[in-house]
């Protein structure tokens, strides 16, 4: 469905020195240099797959998306998606394709929520019946009836974020494309707004490319990631993989009465573990142990620390994306 | 316009202001020179130009150079790429529909005010239906010279990013080649005649000077060759530049 082959974007940046001299400096003779966004990035994505995009502020998602969407041109390499290249032939293959930018709206801001499908409706030359029945179903998986008939610079953000990906799908594309669509959501909303995707994406086999930062997003939805930092690929593959290869975290919880506990107990000395792969804290009576169970099996750790001291409550729970990226970012690009 | 009507009608009310101020100024002019006419034009003349000069330079603004500037600037252009039509038609056709209703609320004012003054102090009327459709004619080519203009001179913000600046120093220029300022029969013949050939006296001169007469058989000829020639040369000329930045545009913020 999507093919990305050595994608590459470069920007020319002006830099200013700091101060007022520097202004002067850049207003006369400004120094330009080049800036690689994105660099050389591959890979594909299956139909009716969702694909999770993730990685730091500033990794080059958003112009990876700009350019799958045909908004920007890549300086070499090339995507394919669904056999169009957004760039040659912008006017039929967005017709094909939903985008939702989470931090802008494509609502006519001064007009009520409906006006926007009815233009919508046009620009996609969606007919009448169609139209009808797909208003009908995002109304019912996005919940728009009770601020259809609002002006949209009136919308809450959450119901604006609805109405914003109900606008991308008014036209039933192919693929669509979510920009960070929790962004700054509440989390009532934001698993409406998950909901409503998987629904979509089960139901049409709408193939969805996802970027965003809230890993919970990317762990209810997607089995698959992609991992970008500093515009070059980090990771590619399930999310389960992620977690075996580097997931081998565990966290282990308990409440004790001892205020010495961990002392006590003494972990690094007893299984010889470094300090990447045990990291303890203690707040009052509650403890919480991350280690890694490659080296140490969860039973070991649940027998030793009952065996050893009082304990009153007691849970391991699995290491959670967020953990396993922080853990990728600090081992840094391979 | 139906959703800010206050401030919209401040706004009118502002340029309406400024017709009045010009209008002081030439009276003044006029009482100077003993009360004849000048250059050609008599005092009732200077006032159907001063007003006929507004409202037509209501009807053929085009705010495509600002707009585009904004939206490069903020990068909501983005949202208007990812839609399946013609960059250009979306914003000709958004401007129209706020056109028809601003058009709409001053027009008939105007044009009446201006023909009951003419009434008051001519004595008869100077109203002539066939001027009028010919000027209305006039009207929408100057206005498409104008929208295909400033869409060319907007597509330079894929370049230099920001067009405040490079935006206020056109319109000053244009408003005095078009003829806002002043009728361009009150400069010099040489520099009348470069100016009139160039697409901005089709703005507003052309139009005005049909309105009230002082054009006549092939004259009209020449001027509708003159707008119909620049209609096309901008419009093709957004194609081009359209096809050349496209690829240099850069979205800001995220």
């Amino acid at each position: 469905m999507i093919y990305v082959e050595n994608l590459r974007k470069e920007f020319k940046k002006t830099i200013k020195e700091p101060g007022l001299k520097g202004s002067l400096k850049s207003f006369i003779k400004p120094k330009k240099e080049i800036v690689a966004a994105v660099k050389d990035i591959s890979f594909d994505v299956q139909e009716g797959e969702i694909l999770g995009f993730i990685g730091p502020n500033g990794a080059g998602k958003s112009t990876v998306i700009k350019m799958l969407t045909g908004i920007l041109s890549p300086t070499s390499g090339k995507c394919t998606i669904n056999g169009k290249d957004p760039q040659k032939d912008r006017k039929t293959y967005v017709k094909e394709i939903g985008v939702v930018f989470g931090q802008r709206t494509q609502l006519w801001w001064d007009l009520p929520l409906t006006e926007t499908y009815t233009v919508l409706k046009e620009i996609y030359e969606v007919d009448d019946s169609r139209f009808k029945k797909r208003m009908s179903f995002l109304n019912e998986v996005l919940e728009l009836d009770s601020f259809i008939n609002s002006p949209v610079r009136t919308l809450s953000l959450g119901q604006r974020m609805r109405a914003d990906i109900a606008a991308s799908l008014l036209h039933s594309p192919k693929v669509l494309f979510l920009d960070e669509p929790t962004i700054g959501l509440d989390v009532v909303v934001k698993d409406n707004i998950r909901k409503a995707i998987a629904k979509i994406n089960e139901e049409e086999h709408t193939t969805v490319v996802l970027t965003t930062h809230d890993l919970e997003d990317i762990e209810l939805l997607s089995k698959r990631i992609v991992m970008i930092d500093k515009g070059s690929k980090v990771f590619d593959g399930k999310i389960t993989d992620l977690k075996e290869k580097y997931g081998q975290m565990r966290e282990l919880a308990f409440v004790s009465p001892d205020e010495n506990a961990l002392k006590a107990l003494g972990y690094a000395e007893k299984f010889g573990l470094s300090d990447d792969d045990l990291i303890q804290e203690q707040d009052g009576t509650s403890c919480k142990i991350r280690f890694n169970s490659a080296i140490v099996p969860v039973s070991d750790m649940l027998s030793y620390t009952l065996s050893k001291i009082n304990v009153k409550d007691i849970n391991v729970k699995d290491a959670d994306i967020e953990e396993i990226i922080r853990r990728l970012y600090k081992e840094g690009v391979e | 316009m139906s959703t800010y009507r206050a401030n919209w009608l401040f706004y009118i009310l502002g340029d309406v202001l400024a017709c009045f101020v010009s209008f002081f100024v030439w009276e003044a002019v006029f009482i100077s020179n003993g009360g004849e006419s000048f250059m050609g034009f008599d005092k009732s003349d200077m006032v159907v130009y001063i007003f006929m000069s507004f409202l037509t330079g209501q009807v053929i603004s085009s705010g495509g150079t600002y707009n585009i500037g904004e939206e490069v600037k903020d990068g909501s252009i983005a949202m208007r790429m990812i839609k399946p039509i013609s960059y250009n038609a979306t914003f000709l056709f958004q401007e129209i529909g706020n056109k028809l209703m601003e058009i709409g609320v001053i027009f008939i004012p105007l044009v009446a005010g201006v023909e009951i003054y003419r009434f008051a102090v001519t004595g008869s009327l100077k109203f002539d239906i066939l001027k009028f459709l010919i000027y209305l004619v006039c009207c929408v080519f100057a206005y498409a010279i104008n929208f295909f203009f400033n869409i060319c001179y907007g597509f330079t913000a894929f370049v230099f990013k920001n067009l405040w600046g490079s935006n206020m120093l056109k319109n000053t220029v244009v408003s005095f080649l078009s003829g806002a300022i002043i009728p361009l029969a009150f400069l010099p013949d040489v520099l009348k005649n470069v100016l009139i050939c160039l697409p901005f006296s089709s703005l507003t001169y052309t139009p005005v000077m049909i309105y009230m007469g002082m054009y006549t058989g092939y004259e009209l000829l020449f001027f509708a060759g003159v707008q119909i020639f620049w209609t096309v040369v901008f419009w093709l000329l957004s194609k081009v530049i359209w096809k050349c930045v496209i690829n240099r545009l850069s979205i800001q913020g995220g």
